[in-house]
């Protein structure tokens, strides 16, 4: 008898045992994500402890402004007069999966960070709520110009505001530019062809090539390249067509063949078709490239990441023929914070990203380096930010945001990978431009279809002009 | 043994910790997959089912059928390079080696280390621009230009390279145990009988490790089709999907890689793919476990 009851005993413990495995597994599904982003980052909470203080939760990825973000925080959380406490929490990799978890299981934040990649998906998830109704006329004269449709304007209906974009310029060592006897960085691509042969010329017993891209992603490697190339160059830089409203990716084929020719010229690093953006860089760094192309994020990344001795600058892109028809598009803009659909406190949330808002905040995001203004507004009164080569990235007369281009899978290789092979083994590039624009152009069509996205042709666009202005 | 229902409540409450969650993490997300693969669905809005659109889409996939090429040249070349070296290190570890535990432990290293980090330290080998072994082969004027290791004539190689490194000890140890199970008055009496090193290997240890090897050649089979780690670390497919393996390219439709531009996941034509993957997997365990049935009977 006794043995019997002791094997109940033991049962019941087992289970009790699972039992609290599982729900501590449950509770990971919303924590695990905090817990991620916490291990990385960090809290920051203020304790003035007045009546019951109302409780935000603002969630973001990026790393690399935490500590200013987070004494902006413990500024807000000792100073609003309405008793609000915002809890920052900084996430690591996996952001969007980790936002994911949380809104399905109730346990979203109040405020997010939106990036223009993740901001479609999380509209059409019905995570946001459109802030319309708190936009008062000074604020809408104040970003007027910056809502644009698919980028922070959805279905007429606004869900976040724009603070800071990226510009995209050539990055190259003047250095090796002046040992090969090159006076200026290139304005064509013929330019940027012939410089490359020649540093490598000049370079190569020392391992040090002309030019260089992270292939091992295609796509990654384009869209910071050929993308602002063709924007630049007057063509949307994505290979969608604003006029016409369909994809044609012919222009985008006759950058490629330039970036052809520095392949078989063996101007390009040996070994890029592997290389990452980090391992890329590190070898700039080490003054054995002599030029790529990338996002204003690099001055950042040289001061920080890889210190270097090199001299270096920023450029704008080259163009197809050396004149400037369009202008070079500002990435990654349009978005900063949002409010969940889910929040409890939607006038605590706006209130906080008010704050967020005002232009002291904005300036001094500025002029630390962690962004580049695109607010006009702040543009005019912001000072220069002081990061060693930010000069060659700030918004200037070239650079403007373009409207949205729309998002499509189609069946087969993407235009990245299809380009790239060509670049590597050859062939028909007409043919291989023909079968892109149908497969993309049939994709679209399908989404248009299943009412995913929306295309207006605009006939009368202007690429120097892209919002119409 | 005869079932006793008196005990039923007390099996039950046994079994059920792991009824539970082989239903909750296997069966169920199981049955999830085998819905969705009749759906068009990118993780958000409604479903829309497209009966058998998906399937008709994988037969035309030249992307996929291009990887399923490439997972075979994987799988082939990390089997025909893994099993017999392991099989041989085996065989001299077992002897009364000095040092033996010592080499075993080494040889076992890689087995334990994260494929991140092993990943990293070969992309550091391989690299062409500073890697090892280029900078070492130039050193030896044995090359005049670096190498492109990670090229699309050399990647699919060094990636089984860089498999077989990891793998060579795991199979080692198996083929140890294998072999430790031999009894050895077997040898004994074949040496007498003046059996050479040589034959005892061939008419002893070959047959009496036969079960298993079996095993071992199963799981490495497995192993090898269903491995892609790696590969995503260090060349993610590339370049040009040289080295794009059937899982690799299952993992990008479900999650894709992407930075500045969105890439929409394809959770309905994914769990096709994952199908499809499954099924090529199981028709080959299946065939090879038709094939070597008689591994089982051999003494």
């Amino acid at each position: 008898m006794r043995k019997k009851w002791s094997s109940l005993v033991l049962c019941l413990l087992l289970i009790a045992a699972i039992a609290a495995g599982c729900s501590g597994n449950g509770n990971n599904n919303g924590n695990g994500a905090a817990a991620n982003g916490n291990s990385e980052g960090s809290t920051a909470t203020s304790s003035t402890e007045t009546g019951t203080p109302v409780q935000l939760k603002y969630w973001t990825d990026d790393r690399h402004d935490q500590e200013y973000i987070k004494e902006l925080i413990n500024k807000f959380n000792e100073t609003n007069e309405d008793n609000i406490q915002v809890e920052l929490t900084v996430m690591s990799e996996n952001y969007t999966q980790s936002v994911d978890i949380a809104f399905s299981s109730n346990q979203a934040p109040d405020v997010l960070r939106l990036k223009s990649a993740n901001t479609a998906g999380f509209v059409k998830k019905g995570y946001l709520a459109p802030i319309d109704e708190y936009l008062t006329d000074d604020l809408k004269a104040k970003f007027g110009n910056l809502l644009i449709d698919d980028v922070n304007r959805f279905e007429g209906k606004v869900y976040s505001l724009a603070n800071t974009g990226l510009t995209l310029r050539l990055v190259y060592n003047k250095d090796l530019f002046a040992k090969a006897g090159i006076e200026n960085p290139p304005v064509s691509l013929q330019e940027m062809v012939d410089a490359a042969k020649q540093i490598t010329e000049v370079g190569k017993a020392e391992g040090i090539y002309g030019f260089a891209l992270n292939f091992k992603n295609p796509k990654q490697a384009f869209d910071r390249s050929i993308r602002e190339i063709l924007s630049l160059s007057g063509y949307q830089g994505l290979g969608f067509d604003l006029k016409t409203g369909q994809f044609d990716f012919a222009p985008y084929s006759q950058v490629v063949e330039y970036f052809k020719q520095m392949y078989n010229d063996g101007s390009i690093l040996p070994g890029a078709e592997a290389l990452d953006i980090d391992p890329l860089r590190a070898q700039f760094a080490a003054g054995k490239i002599g030029m790529y192309l990338s996002f204003s994020t690099e001055p950042g990344v040289y001061q920080d990441q890889f210190p270097t001795e090199i001299n270096w600058g920023g450029a704008l892109a080259p163009t197809l023929d050396g004149q400037i028809k369009g202008t070079s598009e500002i990435v990654s803009a349009g978005t900063w914070l949002g409010i969940s659909a889910q929040s409890a406190n939607k006038e605590a949330a706006w209130k906080f990203m008010q704050y967020m808002y005002g232009d002291e905040v904005l300036k001094t995001y500025h002029e630390k380096g962690f962004g580049i203004a695109i607010v006009p507004s702040i543009v005019e009164q912001a000072k220069d930010p002081e990061i060693g080569g930010m000069e060659g990235f700030l918004v200037g007369e070239h650079d403007s945001l373009w409207p949205a281009s729309p998002n499509v899978t189609p069946e087969g290789s993407t235009y990245a990978d299809a380009f790239f092979k060509y670049i590597l083994e050859g062939g028909d590039v007409k043919a291989i431009t023909d079968d892109l624009n149908t497969r993309y152009n049939a994709a679209l069509s399908k989404a248009v279809e299943k009412g995913e996205v929306t295309v207006t042709p605009n006939p009368a666009f202007d690429p120097a002009k892209p919002q119409g202005e | 043994m005869h079932f006793k229902w008196k005990r039923l409540g007390e099996n039950a409450l046994f079994l059920s910790p792991s009824i539970i969650l082989t239903a909750a993490l296997g069966i169920y997300p199981l049955l999830w997959m085998l819905r969705y693969m009749f759906y068009d669905y990118a993780g958000y809005g409604d479903p829309l089912f497209v009966g058998l659109d998906n399937f008709r889409l994988l037969m035309r996939d030249g992307l996929f059928w291009e990887s399923v090429g490439n997972t075979f040249i994987y799988a082939g070349g990390k089997l025909l390079l893994t099993l017999p070296l392991s099989l041989l290190l085996a065989v001299i570890l077992n002897s009364k080696l000095r040092g033996g535990n010592l080499l075993r432990g080494i040889y076992f290293m890689p087995t334990i280390i994260s494929t991140a980090v092993i990943s990293v330290v070969f992309y550091n080998i391989f690299n062409s621009y500073n890697g090892m072994v280029n900078t070492v082969l130039m050193k030896l004027h044995l090359i005049s230009q670096p190498i492109d290791w990670l090229g699309p004539k050399y990647a699919m190689l060094t990636v089984i390279i860089v498999a077989v490194w990891g793998a060579v000890g795991n199979y080692m140890l198996l083929f140890l145990a294998g072999l430790q199970s031999i009894p050895q008055d077997l040898y004994e009496s074949a040496a007498i009988d003046g059996a050479n090193a040589a034959r005892r290997f061939w008419s002893i240890t070959l047959p009496m490790l036969a079960p298993v090897a079996q095993m071992v050649i199963m799981l490495a089979i497995i192993a090898s089709l269903k491995g892609y780690e790696s590969i995503m670390l260090i060349t993610e497919g590339g370049p040009i999907g040289k080295t794009e393996v059937m899982y690799l390219y299952l993992y990008k439709l479900l999650f894709p890689v992407s930075t500045g531009s969105p890439v929409e996941q394809q959770l309905g034509y994914g769990s096709a793919v994952g199908f499809a993957t499954a099924v090529i997997v199981g028709a080959i365990t299946g065939l090879y476990f038709l094939l070597s049935r008689k591994m089982n009977k051999l003494y």
